[in-house]
């Protein structure tokens, strides 16, 4: 048995081995571990008046390095900060209920799914003065009327990235990824299927929340018809599949590109003048919260105009925050990369929550794949 | 066996022949390949894992001073530890079970054992999403014991790999010598004790192996179990490289590489092998 | 050369003191939680959280449309492909492992091992930094093909055409390998624990006998490595069916697999009752496969 016992508390040696090397941090954790479930809470009590801890569940790299110890130094309230990969994946998680999530950041259709199915709880804005930093055209949102559920975090819009070297001319359109054979094998586009129907629709010249199940047909064939010509549906790393030259066109968002050009000068990104489809992340609170008013602290602290800008100038995606926006660089406030032309932005709309179009997208999109 | 040790070429020495020291060669190159592309660029000077951008050593200060790192792994180990154990337990018992008895039902219950094998992972993580939260499991326990509920979703999945696997190796088991240690007088726990459980040691070696691979590397289950404190090694990697590998992330997967082999090595050194030969 | 299988009845403390833990464990946590799944797959959306069982079988004839049944059936097949593989690349390291001198072995197991507890995902990944178009494997193939051009000209050949990156990623073929990369141990443990108990001194009479090392291996190890292969088999096939990270991030535009279908059912598209259709069919299927297996090994088969 002895070299079962060796595999079974190799798990146990490798900890304390790592303990004996003082690599730091480790017994700290430990203990704070066995510690955080209850003793912090014991005797200490947050100026809300709860017990100063906090869960936030965030996208990766998607707050400033030192946010939430300035957000600690100010409150007293240390954020607990566990990461989730898609949006899907947060409905599908908190659908069985809340696990003990304080703060959660829903994209824009998944707010508006999350308030009809009665997930969110409604905001104090009593509780959040700075709401007034927030950009005018982001206070009242179709998605979230009056803001009574969400405080906007930051936006995003689709577009294309594409390696200058190799993409002559600049195209200006759609057409380029959906609907040509012209760079065959270069281009990869979402997997994500809603997007792209909505996106060819933008491409045909209907509204993104216009689609009909007829347009849904058209659109399957158009994109089986183009299929031999894409590299690859990527699961929203499109921004490595174009770094790496493993594609020279991409679909992907803006946010997200104008990150990777900062390494790459080679790279650089436009929009598509048949316009394009709104994205926005926004702060919630999910019913069952163990710390409301925890929660509220932090929404109202990271709509800060100072601690706004810490974020954006790590995040580097457009900012709703007015008075954060303010603060931050020309070469930040004036890329059109970030901030596309207001003529662009009056042609982007959001995307409807739609629960019937919702099915019959992603079974198109099976068939697409299938064919 | 000592006939096989002493042999100077036996002609199963497999091992000696350059074909198969070959064809291991080249299966460990392809195992290992990526592995060592990945420890190279864990030294790479940049944010996104994709080109060479210069030497540096400030991931592996990154990745070792992030404590929810060190957490998660601390948490991924120690679920490993105890969900090997049991599906060790339950999975040698199933299988000796399914060897030994005739019963009703026989059928299913096999059908059964081996399903957490079959059903697809998102379909079992979403049964126990739902599962823990109808019977209101408690959460916000103190640690270890707030990894239960995950840990409970690991071994449920695990044994039957362990069964399967110790299930093969009991084919080969030969009943009469179970028998013979009967009419001597021993006892159902002293033959189980002395002549199954060597017999069955291969089979729960390859069986731990399995399940500790399987617990340690669990991603879509483990999701939908953890809560906001209880966070694995792979959920917590899942989230950050689901856009794109940072060097961070490869920093801290060599660490866990070099860690592994140099206290696999001096574990095997200090009792592995010689148990290991005094078995064969 | 087994005796008989012992009748509960006669054996009724050992039979309840061995079966009560796993039955008990199975049902509590396996049976259970599944059977709220399985009430599912009988319901239908109500909203965007809200499911009713309606007992309706829509869900069922959706998943049973050819789309998802051809889906399914090219699954088992790359799934079968991929199995194959691994038993044609395992089962001699297994050998290797098995033959390998004692004090060799553990480190044999470990070796093959270590790679699968570095995780899934980031493994994956380094796999395609390696195979992309700018990635080693086709720097190292640029450079074969340059020394052979190279050769060429030396013996007063025309050189080869300029190398052309091979596609080794987003397709098919990108699939099938990254499966056997992640699925070899499967099938090596499970023939290194079958292989360990064959009796050498068989294997050693046959090649003192004359007979070839191939027909040794034909005739002698294979049959008695059967359920080992068995095993191996089916602990690689069910998941490698289950897989859907590979397909994922390696596969191309028509690489999709049956897990990613089931599993953008239960995320994306939140239909969970399709999504445990989908699931069932599969589980029904491989239930009535296992079942059947079990009742033909439980007739009594002559000089058992």
């Amino acid at each position: 048995m002895d070299e079962i016992k060796t595999v079974l508390t190799r798990g146990m040696g490798r900890r304390s081995l790592l303990q004996g090397l003082g690599v730091s941090a480790i017994g700290i954790s430990i203990t704070g571990l066995v510690g955080c479930s209850k003793e912090s809470s014991g005797g200490k009590i947050a100026s809300t008046g709860e017990e100063p801890t906090l869960n936030f569940y965030n996208w990766d790299t998607y707050i400033g390095e030192t946010t939430l110890d300035d957000f600690k130094g100010a409150s007293g309230i240390a954020v607990n900060m566990s990461l989730f990969a898609s949006n899907d994946e947060l409905f599908a998680k908190l659908r069985g209920g809340n696990q003990g999530y304080d703060v959660i950041v829903p994209s824009n259709d998944f707010v508006e799914r999350m308030v009809s199915a009665d997930m969110l709880m409604p905001l104090d804005h009593a509780q959040i003065p700075n709401f007034k930093n927030v950009a005018p055209e982001f206070q009242d949102v179709p998605f979230d009327p009056k803001r009574a559920y969400s405080m906007p975090y930051t936006w995003l819009l689709l577009g294309i990235g594409y390696r200058k070297s190799k993409v002559n001319p600049v195209p200006d359109s759609w057409k380029v990824l959906f609907d040509s054979d012209q760079y065959k094998g270069r281009i990869a586009v979402l997997s994500e299927a809603g997007d792209m129907f909505r996106l060819y629709g933008k491409y045909l010249g209907k509204s993104v929340n216009s689609l009909t199940p007829a347009d849904i047909k058209t659109i399957e064939a158009m994109m089986i018809k183009q299929k031999p010509n894409i590299k690859a549906y990527h699961e929203d790393n499109g921004q490595d599949l174009l770094a790496k030259g493993e594609v020279d066109l991409v679909l992907e968002y803006n946010g997200d590109i104008a990150q990777a050009m900062v390494e790459d000068d080679d790279l650089d990104f436009f929009f598509p003048k048949e316009g394009s489809q709104l994205n926005a992340d926004n702060l919630c609170i999910p019913k069952g919260a163990p710390h409301p008013k925890n929660a509220h602290a932090l929404i109202n602290y990271l709509l800060d105009a100072e601690a706004g800008k810490k974020i954006t100038e790590t995040i580097l995606y457009p900012t709703p925050n007015a008075a954060a926006k303010a603060l931050m660089p020309d070469t930040y406030k004036n890329n059109p990369v970030i901030f596309p032309p207001s003529e662009f932005l009056a042609t982007c709309e959001y995307a409807k929550f739609n629960s019937e179009l919702q099915p019959l997208y992603e079974e198109a999109f099976t068939r697409v794949r299938a064919a | 066996m000592a006939i096989f040790r002493t042999r100077a070429v036996a002609p199963l020495e497999y091992t000696r022949k350059a074909w198969m020291q070959m064809w291991v060669g080249a299966t460990l190159l392809f195992l290992y390949a990526p592995l060592i592309v990945l420890m190279i660029f864990s030294f790479n000077d940049s944010k996104r894992n994709v080109v060479w951008k210069g030497f540096t050593f400030k991931y592996y200060e990154k990745a070792l001073g992030n404590d929810s790192l060190v957490e998660a792994l601390t948490n991924s180990l120690t679920i490993a530890f105890f969900a090997t154990l049991f599906s060790l337990v339950l999975g040698a018992l199933a299988a000796v079970m399914l060897w030994r008895f005739r019963f009703p039902l026989k059928g299913v219950v096999e059908g059964s054992i081996s399903l957490p094998i079959i059903v697809p992972e998102i379909c079992l993580g979403v049964a126990y999403l739902i599962f823990f939260a109808r019977i209101d499991w408690p959460t916000g326990m103190a640690w270890p014991l707030n990894l239960s509920a995950i840990t409970i979703a690991h071994i449920t999945f695990c044994f039957p790999f362990v069964a399967m696997v110790v299930r093969s190796r009991l084919a080969s088991f030969n009943k009469e010598e179970e028998e013979a240690a009967k009419d001597l007088g021993a006892t159902e726990w002293q033959t189980f004790r002395d002549i199954l459980l060597p017999h069955m040691k291969p089979g729960l070696i390859a069986g731990a192996l399995l399940a500790f691979t399987l617990s340690l590397d669990d991603f879509v289950i483990t999701f939908f179990t953890s809560g906001p404190e209880t966070i694995t090694f792979p959920v917590k990697v899942y989230s950050m490289v689901r856009f794109s590998v940072t060097p961070e992330v490869n920093a801290a997967s060599t660490v866990l590489i070099v860690l592994t082999v140099v206290l696999t090595a001096i574990a095997l050194k200090m009792q592995g092998v010689k148990a290991i030969a005094e078995v064969h | 050369m087994a005796a008989p299988l012992q009748d509960w009845r006669t054996q009724k403390r050992p039979f309840a003191a061995i079966a009560s833990m796993p039955i008990f464990w199975l049902v509590l946590f396996f049976v259970v939680p599944m059977a709220v799944v399985w009430l599912y797959s009988f319901g239908e959306n109500a909203g965007p959280a809200d499911i009713v069982i309606s007992g309706t079988l829509e869900n069922y004839k959706r998943a049973t449309e050819w789309l998802y049944v051809s889906i399914f059936l090219k699954s088992l097949a790359v799934s079968a492909l991929v199995t194959l593989i691994c038993l044609i690349v395992g089962f001699p390291v297994a050998m290797a492992i098995t033959f390998a001198p004692p004090n060799w072995r553990p480190w044999l197991l470990l070796g093959i091992m270590l790679p699968f507890w570095t995780n899934l995902l980031i493994r994956t990944y380094a796999l395609m930094t390696l195979m992309g178009t700018n990635g080693y494997a086709n720097k190292a193939l640029g450079a074969l093909w340059g020394g052979a051009s190279w050769l060429k000209t030396l013996v007063g050949m025309q050189p080869l055409d300029a190398w052309t990156p091979a596609q080794l990623l987003y397709n098919n073929f990108a699939v099938v390998l990254g499966l056997v990369y992640v699925h070899l141990p499967f099938m090596v443990l499970p023939l290194y624990a079958a292989l360990d108990r064959l009796d050498k001194s068989l294997i050693e009479a046959s090649l003192d006998l004359g007979a070839s090392q191939i027909s040794t291996l034909n005739r002698i190890i294979m049959p008695l490595a059967g359920p080992g292969i068995a095993a191996g088999v089916m602990i690689t096939l069910v998941p490698a069916l289950g897989a859907y990270l590979t397909p994922d991030l390696m596969g191309g535009t028509d690489s999709q697999m049956i897990a990613n279908v089931i599993e953008r059912q239960f995320k994306r598209a939140n239909d969970w009752p399709f999504g445990a259709a989908l699931s069932f069919l599969l589980i029904y299927a491989m239930f009535i496969i296992v079942a059947l297996q079990s009742l033909r090994r439980g007739q009594p088969k002559r000089g058992e």
